[in-house]
């Protein structure tokens, strides 16, 4: 099935949430370069959820698989993540997008401040579009530093794998990983500091 | 506090135990060499006194399996013989401090009170100060809120702060103790990790500090 046979006529008002908020960001970017600051925004991406991983989520949430609950039971129909240098930058674009009059926050996650038990750590946002081209529509923000989002895409696979030998030591590895990275990311972070002088 | 006392000489050991017991600690005494290191293996001891000749195993012997085993517990060496090279081999072997027979029951607790002060030795290889936990066998620093792994030299500088909580430890030992003498370490290194150690309690939510003493060194404190 196609996104355009699943989620019908409110595709197109979902790609215009999606590149919203990409504009958002975007908008963050050049405000800052108008600045002379360097741009707390490294890279950014974005999904419309396809419809066998929604029909999936809806299925184990006993939810039926069809448009009107991936819109209303489901918040992350519309996805968008924003890859940072350091962990300080994430909560600057998180700030930036939280303080945008065109978006309500419906909820914050911070697994960066206290990241879960597999090791995860980003900052999750929905975001509730009240004004503008995508108004009506939740989308979905993911943001971290570029070493985390590295060790997430590893961490992903090991949710599609089926069997995985050694699941119990390769969780533990990916965990240890994981509080690595994020005290090399508190390391890099301090040597930022220590070059812009403000020690 | 308590002590494990190892010397084969029966009559020494019960006065020295009676003369312990007196004096506020929990003692275990034993007789010969392989019983010290089952006694401590436990691991439930703030500090040993081994005697250097005995029966199976020798007070050396054990004190280097101890080291081996990465355990640090303090240990005062007792010896029958004043010979220098015993001492030597002592104290390179991983002994604290090292007493030569006959010696004064004040000596001995002056010295006991002094390899122990500040020491904070626990049972388990973690250290604890306020919701900072430091896992000394996984390098791994935790709160209730996370965790990250530490460097090699972030852990050793915390380590150190955390084994002295409220004691100001100087900058110099620091760099002594972790780069080493013959290093080239330039001195602000100290303060980098320090900062890299501050930056890390914070993102924990600690609810400890590194505190700064100027040009005298740093120390560990609850924050209120």
């Amino acid at each position: 099935m196609t996104a355009n046979e699943f989620y019908g006529p409110e595709l197109a008002q979902m790609r215009l949430a999606e590149r919203q908020v990409l504009e958002a960001v975007e908008e963050l970017q050049r405000v800052w370069k108008a600045q002379g600051r360097q741009s707390p925004v490294l890279y950014t991406s974005s999904r419309i959820k396809s419809p066998e991983s929604m029909c999936r989520k809806l299925a184990q949430r006993g939810q039926p698989q069809t448009r009107q609950a991936a819109l209303t039971r489901v918040r992350d129909a519309v996805g968008v993540r924003v890859i940072c240098g350091f962990q300080d930058d994430v909560y600057q674009v998180a700030r930036w997008l939280e303080d945008q009059a065109a978006f309500s926050v419906l909820e914050t996650k911070d697994y960066i401040s206290y990241p879960k038990e597999n090791g995860y750590r980003s900052y999750h946002l929905i975001l509730g579009l009240r004004a503008g081209p995508g108004r009506g529509m939740t989308v979905e923000v993911q943001l971290r530093t570029i070493a985390i989002d590295f060790w997430a895409s590893l961490e992903h696979q090991l949710k599609y794998k089926r069997q995985v030998p050694h699941a119990r030591l390769v969780r533990e590895e990916l965990r240890r990983c994981a509080d690595e990275i994020a005290s090399v990311d508190l390391s890099m972070e301090t040597i930022r500091e220590l070059l812009a002088g403000s020690f | 506090m308590r002590l494990l006392l190892a010397e084969d000489e029966r009559s020494l050991a019960r006065a020295l135990t009676v003369l312990l017991r007196k004096n506020n600690y929990e003692v275990d005494a034993v007789y010969d060499g392989e019983e010290a290191m089952a006694y401590l293996g436990s691991g439930n001891y703030d500090g040993a006194i081994l005697d250097i000749m005995m029966p199976k195993r020798d007070g050396i012997d054990v004190l280097c399996q101890l080291r081996r085993q990465g355990n640090r517990l303090p240990v005062l060496l007792l010896t029958a013989k004043s010979e220098v090279d015993d001492k030597v081999l002592g104290l390179d072997s991983g002994a604290n401090d090292y007493l030569t027979k006959p010696f004064a029951s004040q000596e001995l607790l002056a010295r006991i009170r002094a390899m122990t002060r500040e020491q904070t030795v626990q049972a388990t290889s973690r250290l604890q100060v306020g919701n900072i936990t430091l896992d000394r066998a996984t390098f791994e620093l935790s709160s209730p809120t996370g965790r990250l792994r530490l460097a090699n030299k972030e852990f050793q500088m915390l380590e150190l702060l955390m084994c002295n909580p409220r004691n100001l430890i100087s900058t110099e030992r620091f760099l002594e103790k972790i780069w080493g003498y013959d290093n080239e370490a330039e001195i602000n290194v100290v303060w980098v990790y320090i900062s890299y150690l501050r930056k890390k309690l914070a993102a924990l939510h600690g609810n400890i500090q590194i505190k700064a003493r100027r040009n005298a060194g740093y120390y560990l404190e609850e924050a209120i």
